[in-house]
């Protein structure tokens, strides 16, 4: 029986460092022609960030969502709506919130609630490049396609705009100053399934478009506190909520602008087992 | 069979193994990228958002921020090629438009001045003894 050529183990391990010593030092793996869905979390949020301001910009629902879909998320509302959330939590500025948050809520309703400024528009849509980076030996990714297949083709279609819509020149997602957020609804709820003396306040814009980030002081004998809208996207981005305490009396109003509303006191409610809780309000405020 | 015939299957062997490995078990993921690492389309679409959002709030500075992700190059060279890019690609004459008008106005940006130190004349202390 021959003995095992043990001698071609050094080679091996010189073949492997000189290796090495090419991929890490000589030629190390350049990402060149990336596609969106590889950038990393924070540019991904910058991405989405961009592709608000500039729906913002155009209200060209279609092409945003073509752009979002290049991120790879697999619910890009909610996505969206969780980075409004961080973006408010942070103390980004509204503005900016507003954009995401308008995104994310035009994207749920399908529908671009931002009126255009003519009868007929013209919607651009991108379409994703469909071909992948391919791979080489050395881990780098081909080179850039001189061809312009596999880029972003604009597409012009034509889609006629309801009549009953009235165009406005210029549309403005902040809170008018100085315009009081009114009250249109204050219901008693009675749900035993809901957390005692809750309180649930929505507020809403001209357009019934949810507003996040918008304060809301709530005061009471001897006390006040400030909550804002939009920390419970799973509900809706315009939502907050409060727990009364009961035989409490609040007066609840919206900071920027608002008129109070005074003699909140969390209602006493039966159950069908004639068992007593408290119950709570559901307030509805909208800014002009 | 010769000695050096050993290393030679060995060497192939190892590659063989280290593709396999490479390209079946373990291929390379693209993941945390930058952007300035994407393909030119997606660079040029990236420059072609911040064109549409510039058009609306006419916010050079922003829109130099915003094109600092793709590096070291000066903000008006990356809207340049982003326009070149869009060209050749066939894009509408909308998105060249206002990539044009971010190019431009990237061009033309001028930053403001910042103070030198040393430069302003000191002033009086004010108050003090008559």
């Amino acid at each position: 029986m021959k003995r095992f050529p043990w001698e071609v183990i050094p080679v091996l391990a010189i073949g492997i460092g000189l290796g090495l010593l090419y991929a890490w030092m000589i030629a190390p793996v350049r990402y060149i022609n990336t596609t969106p869905i590889t950038l990393r979390a924070d540019f991904k949020d910058q991405y989405r960030m961009l592709i608000a301001a500039s729906y913002a910009s155009t209200h060209d629902l279609a092409r945003a969502k073509i752009r979002l879909e290049l991120l790879g998320d697999a619910d890009p509302v909610q996505v969206l709506s969780a980075q409004a959330q961080r973006l408010l939590a942070s103390g980004q500025p509204f503005d900016i919130v507003q954009q995401v948050a308008m995104l994310a809520d035009d994207m749920q309703s399908g529908v671009a609630h931002i009126p255009p400024t003519a009868t007929t528009e013209s919607i651009a849509s991108v379409e994703p490049p469909t071909s992948t980076p391919a791979a080489s030996l050395s881990g780098t990714v081909a080179p850039p396609q001189t061809a312009p297949i596999a880029s972003p083709t604009i597409e012009i279609v034509s889609t006629i705009i309801p009549l009953t819509i009235t165009p406005r020149p210029t549309y403005t997602p902040t809170p008018t100053a100085g315009a009081p957020a009114i009250l249109l609804s204050n219901d008693k709820i009675c749900n035993p399934n809901l957390t005692d003396g809750l309180m649930q306040i929505s507020v809403i814009d001209a357009h019934h478009h949810q507003m996040p980030g918008i304060e809301i002081i709530i005061t009471w004998d001897g006390g006040e506190d400030h909550f804002f809208t939009g920390f419970k996207p799973e509900i809706a981005n315009g939502y907050a909520d409060y727990i009364m305490q009961a035989n409490v009396t609040y007066t609840v109003r919206i900071a920027e602008s608002g008129t109070p509303v005074p003699n909140l006191v969390a209602p006493a409610c039966t159950d069908s087992s004639g068992q007593k809780y408290t119950g709570g309000f559901h307030l509805t405020f909208q800014q002009p | 069979m010769p000695r050096w015939l050993y290393s030679v299957i060995a060497i192939v062997i190892g590659i063989g193994l280290g593709l396999f490995y490479g390209w079946v078990v373990s291929p390379v993921q693209f993941v945390d990228t930058t952007p300035a690492s994407m393909r030119a389309d997606y660079r040029a679409d990236y420059v072609l958002m911040i064109a549409e959002a510039y058009h609306a709030d006419q916010n050079t500075d922003l829109a130099i921020r915003r094109l600092a992700v793709f590096g070291s190059n000066s903000p008006a060279d990356i809207a340049a090629q982003a326009l070149q890019t869009g060209q050749t690609i066939g894009y509408s004459a909308e998105d060249i438009s206002l990539l044009q008008e971010l190019t431009r106005a990237l061009q033309a940006y001028q930053p403001p001045p910042t103070p030198i130190e040393g430069t302003q004349k000191d002033s009086a202390p004010t108050g003090g003894a008559p």
